[in-house]
């Protein structure tokens, strides 16, 4: 894995609800630890989590320390037209990613 | 590093928590939750009480260290325009920072469900509290032993009888 | 209430091995089998008085037990505390293992089952003998029913219950049945400590006659139809990763199941025999990123260490008076570093696990110091839900605290379970891995600077320590201000009466995991304080143990004990010549205990340990020949370390490997040991791990007083101990 996965069905129908999938690599660090030298490591966590589906926010989480590290994190969203999803996320150090994925969503038959 | 809100939740837990607890006591028992928890429902639903039901929270029963425990939270909505989940949020009564997360959805969700990994400092309750469009608030809680914990638990070391001043 | 199939497994062993007087696991019958032997083992078993105790028809007695036996005599010591209040017959009494997956299924009714920190006995007295006074009170009060006649009138004794006007007296195993039905009565008054008749006694244990015969099943002699076995590598280096594992270079051998590559380990999967697997292991080309802590060795540590001690500052533990001002002012001072090494547990049980995934079950065998913690990790490992989780509790060929934190070899076990569906797998640590993938008592450096007055009084003491902290390792919130709660203890809480003290730490953590080893801190730190104060009773020119005496005159347990081990040592005594004595007390796990050692050298530098005189006040003893053999467990384990233990790190790895150069001392090196006993009652302390503290300083305060050579770093084979 590199920074990010993002799992999506392979193809859907419209207006099907489908679960997203997002686990990214981060220490999630809590700010409860020591480093070699006794001195508190500083919190540095993803805090906020938004998934955009063709440009829209479909699904936003504020995340804090107790989310466990490679956060991961599933949610549902319906399926309104072929594009994309686009996850980004922010930690408090201000380091942002992104990840995108792309979605094909057939018409109902 | 601080969130925002931890002052105004300070303040909000002191006007509100009269009116919060007289609430509970009709609808929950308050002895369930922990002071700091209902301050931060309080917070979160603008002072509105929280009843029971809706809301599924799924962990298991028993973890081994609180590292990582996979949490699975349903709430029971239509999901549409009229009638949806505007957000969830997990409290933990013991961790150092009670507020776990915040999850923000809509009628576009389709289903009020999301799945995470939580952190558990020992054995503890864990809420989940949904928020609905018409500001109605849901609460549902679910218990975790944590096994690990207890290792290092300082299950208080036999105090010391003797009267000799230490730390 | 035995329709689980596992309960009525277990209802199955447990009474076919209460012929024997032994508890028998780990066998395993074709299922038609079971079924019929079930059958029959139910109709035979009485019911659940509580979930605790079982009364039969035939007036036997079977107490479940929830924590683990590891030698420590708990398996025994537990049911005694039930037994007390029941008033049962003990030799009637049998015990079994509490199952882990009813525990769970009935809400945690046996409440904690982690082994470890002295606390069997101390955690749980409490509810075990409200649990014994609840089923007597539940029995009398069947019996009285039976009767027509008030319960107050009636009394139990040895599982017989009398009315006391009419004389009727009726054995438990008839009202059991009745009893059984009845509400459970919460908070029985219980007996005062006078009142027992059990508790107190010697009582010879429960597990010791299949040991003696061998016929004990530990989870390493697990036998299973179809079973296959499974060899492990992991990465030399801690926190190194598998980088790859030439699979097909082994995969084709005869006997060769699967090859199971995981984070930082390989496994090799083999019918047979676990040597099958052992030996095609040593054949698979493995790489490693062995990463940034294969530049470590015990050299750097040591600097790395060094480094906490002349730190300008140190977050500070204890603070009383004002120390500069004390040392200003002061006739004389001593000033002294000591140190410690790494440990190793080295259970004579090698870590394994047996895992059976099966149907959507799955079982498990472990040597685990924490049932529900391997049903938990089982659970989470193989995504079976804990319902379908069933833990075969087992004795255990030691814990001393490897296996209750850590379950490292039930995860990886369980990975390769999942690896080969529909088999049985038993991985075994060769013992090469097993000292190799430890969680080592922590290496610590301390420095000591004290001061004493121009009439010899002490007035001040500081102490600085470079030590790692094993909570940051596992439970970080518990640390507050850099301070490692734990690794304080015995200079924190030191019971000395020093006017002016200044106790720092400095957390100083190496990438070499640390654990607790039996008695944790309670094993170097007595060593640095002891030896120490020793250092500051002959500087002025005082007995050690008179010079103990004046600074404990408040800590009265201390003292207490102190006293009893000097008196039983005939400390004011001359002592024949070439022998020298040393003594140390110290507090641990809310027991007190001291030692007095006798020891003589030999022009050689010989160490010849001649007599240990061991004391310890635990406030009760529930069973004294347990205890006994717990003081003298201590010392061979204590011993052991003092005289050999040292893990030593070169290239980030652990340069030992087995006992050939991680020794333990030999029967011929035992020295005679006293145990003095000296509960002084009122509070519930510890005994597996108190017991060790005193040991090494008080042999080291022995080496100084023969040779004159002041001993501030183990283990003794590094000194030369010819007359200084």
């Amino acid at each position: 894995m590199a920074n990010a996965r993002i799992q999506v069905p392979a193809s859907l129908s419209q207006g099907e609800v489908f679960e997203v999938r997002v686990l990214i690599r981060h220490p999630m660090e809590t700010g409860l630890r020591h480093n070699d030298i006794g001195q508190l490591i500083p919190q540095n966590v993803i805090h906020l989590l938004t998934c955009r589906y063709n440009g829209v926010e479909v699904f936003r989480a504020e995340l804090f320390p107790g989310v466990a590290a490679n956060p991961y994190v599933s949610f549902f969203t319906t399926a309104v037209a072929s594009g994309e999803l686009e996850v980004s996320w922010t930690d408090d150090g201000g380091q942002t990613g992104t990840e995108r994925a792309s979605v094909m969503v057939l018409p109902r038959s | 590093m601080t969130h925002k809100g931890m002052s105004r939740r300070e303040l909000l837990g002191a006007a509100i928590a009269p009116l919060f607890v007289s609430g509970l006591t009709r609808e929950i028992a308050a002895a369930d939750i922990p002071q700091h928890i209902q301050a931060l429902i309080v917070e979160a639903t603008g002072g509105v009480t929280p009843s029971r039901g809706k809301v599924k929270l799924t962990l298991p029963a028993i973890a081994e260290s609180g590292n990582s425990v996979p949490l699975k939270l349903q709430v029971d909505s239509p999901m549409t325009a009229e009638s949806y989940v505007r957000s969830i949020h997990i409290f933990s009564a013991r961790n150092p920072r009670p507020v776990i997360a915040r999850f923000h959805l809509g009628p576009q969700s389709g289903r009020a469900e999301v799945n995470t990994r939580i952190r558990l400092a020992g054995t503890q309750e864990v809420f989940a509290l949904a928020i609905m469009s018409d500001a109605s608030a849901w609460l549902g809680s679910t218990g975790v032993v944590v096994t690990a914990a207890a290792c290092t638990d300082e299950k208080q070391e036999q105090q010391r009888n003797d009267p000799t001043p230490r730390t | 209430m035995v329709s689980s199939r596992s309960l009525s497994r277990r209802a199955f062993l447990v009474r076919s091995a209460a012929v024997s007087g032994g508890l028998m696991v780990g066998v395993c019958f074709p299922k038609a089998v079971l079924a019929k032997k079930a059958q029959k083992a139910a109709a035979a078993l009485g019911p659940e008085v509580t979930a605790w105790v079982l009364v039969n028809p035939d007036d036997t007695i079977l107490i479940r037990v929830a924590r683990t036996e590891m030698g420590q005599g708990s398996f025994t010591g537990l049911p005694m505390l039930i037994a007390e209040e029941l008033a049962c017959d003990w030799k009637q009494v049998r015990a079994e293992y509490a199952s882990t997956t009813e525990h769970l299924r009935r809400d945690r009714i046996y409440k904690d089952m982690l082994t470890g920190g002295s606390r069997s006995i101390r955690d749980s007295h409490e509810y075990l003998r409200k649990a014994g006074a609840a089923a007597r009170t539940m029995l009398i009060t069947a019996a009285a029913q039976k009767w027509g006649v008030p319960p107050a009138e009636c009394t139990a004794a040895s599982g017989v219950i009398t009315h006391g006007s009419s004389k009727r007296t009726v054995k438990f195993g008839a009202v059991a049945s009745d009893a059984a039905k009845l509400d459970i009565p919460q908070d029985v008054p219980l007996k005062d400590s006078r009142e027992w008749k059990l508790i107190g006694q010697p009582v010879a244990r429960f597990d010791i006659p299949d040991k003696v015969t061998g016929k004990t099943a530990f989870a390493i002699d697990t036998q299973l139809p179809g079973l296959v076995y499974a060899a492990i590598a992991q990465c030399p280096v801690f926190g190194g990763t598998l980088k790859s594992a030439a699979a097909d270079k082994i995969s084709s051998k005869p006997g060769i199941v699967k090859v199971v590559p995981m984070d930082n380990a390989v496994a090799v999967v083999a019918e047979g025999s676990w040597w099958h697997a052992q030996q095609a292991l040593k054949e698979l080309p493995i790489e490693w990123n062995l990463g940034d802590n294969a530049k470590v060795s015990s050299a750097s540590i040591m600097e790395f260490l060094r480094g906490g001690i002349t730190a300008k500052e140190a977050p500070v533990s204890r603070q009383e008076g004002d120390i500069d001002k004390a040392f200003t002012a002061a006739a004389k001072v001593v000033e002294a570093e000591y140190y410690a090494p790494y440990l190793e547990h080295a259970t004579m049980e090698p870590q394994n696990c047996t895992v059976y995934i099966l149907d959507g079950r799955v079982e498990v065998w472990a040597p685990s110091q924490n049932s529900e913690a391997t049903a938990a990790l089982t659970a989470e490992v193989t995504e079976i839900p804990v319902s379908k989780v069933e833990v075969h509790k087992v004795h255990i060929g030691g814990g001393f605290g490897r296996r209750g934190l850590v379950l490292d070899f039930v995860r990886q076990a369980a990975t390769i379970a999942k690896a080969v569906p529909g088999k049985p797998v038993k991985l075994i640590w060769s013992r090469e891995e097993d000292i190799q993938h430890g969680y080592y008592r922590p290496v610590a450096l301390v420095k000591m600077r004290a001061a004493l007055d121009a009439t010899n009084q002490p007035t001040a003491w500081y102490v600085r320590q470079a030590d790692q902290s094993i909570f940051n390792a596992v439970r970080p919130e518990a640390i507050k201000n850099g301070i490692d709660s734990i690794g304080v203890r015995t200079f924190s809480d030191a019971p000395y009466a020093f006017p002016n003290i200044r106790m720092e730490y400095a957390m100083r953590n190496t990438h070499v995991p640390p654990g607790p080893w039996r008695a944790v801190a309670h094993t170097h730190n007595p060593f640095f304080r002891e030896c120490f104060i020793d250092e500051l009773a002959v500087t002025a020119g005082q007995d050690p143990y008179q010079f103990r005496r004046k600074l404990l005159a408040k800590a009265t347990r201390d003292l207490g004990v102190l006293d009893a081990v000097a008196k039983a040592a005939n400390w004011e005594k001359a002592l024949p010549a070439g022998v020298h004595r040393g003594i140390a007390v110290q507090d641990a796990y809310g027991s007190y205990t001291a030692a007095v050692a006798e020891v003589s050298v030999s022009d050689k530098g010989e160490l010849k340990i001649q007599r240990l005189v061991i004391g310890l006040d635990s406030g009760y003893v529930v069973n004294p020949d347990s205890v006994r053999a717990q003081v003298e467990g201590c010392v061979v384990y204590g011993l052991t370390a003092i005289l050999y233990g040292e893990i030593t790190i070169k290239e980030g790895r652990v340069e030992q490997s087995n006992f050939h150069d991680y020794p333990m001392m030999r029967i011929a090196e035992m020295p005679k040991v006293e145990v003095v006993l000296a509960p002084t009652g009122g509070f519930w302390g510890g005994a597996g791990e108190p017991p060790l503290a005193p040991l090494a300083p008080a042999i080291c305060n022995a080496i100084f007083a023969a040779t004159g050579k002041r001993i501030r770093s183990l283990p003794l084979k590094h000194h030369d101990l010819r007359k200084a």
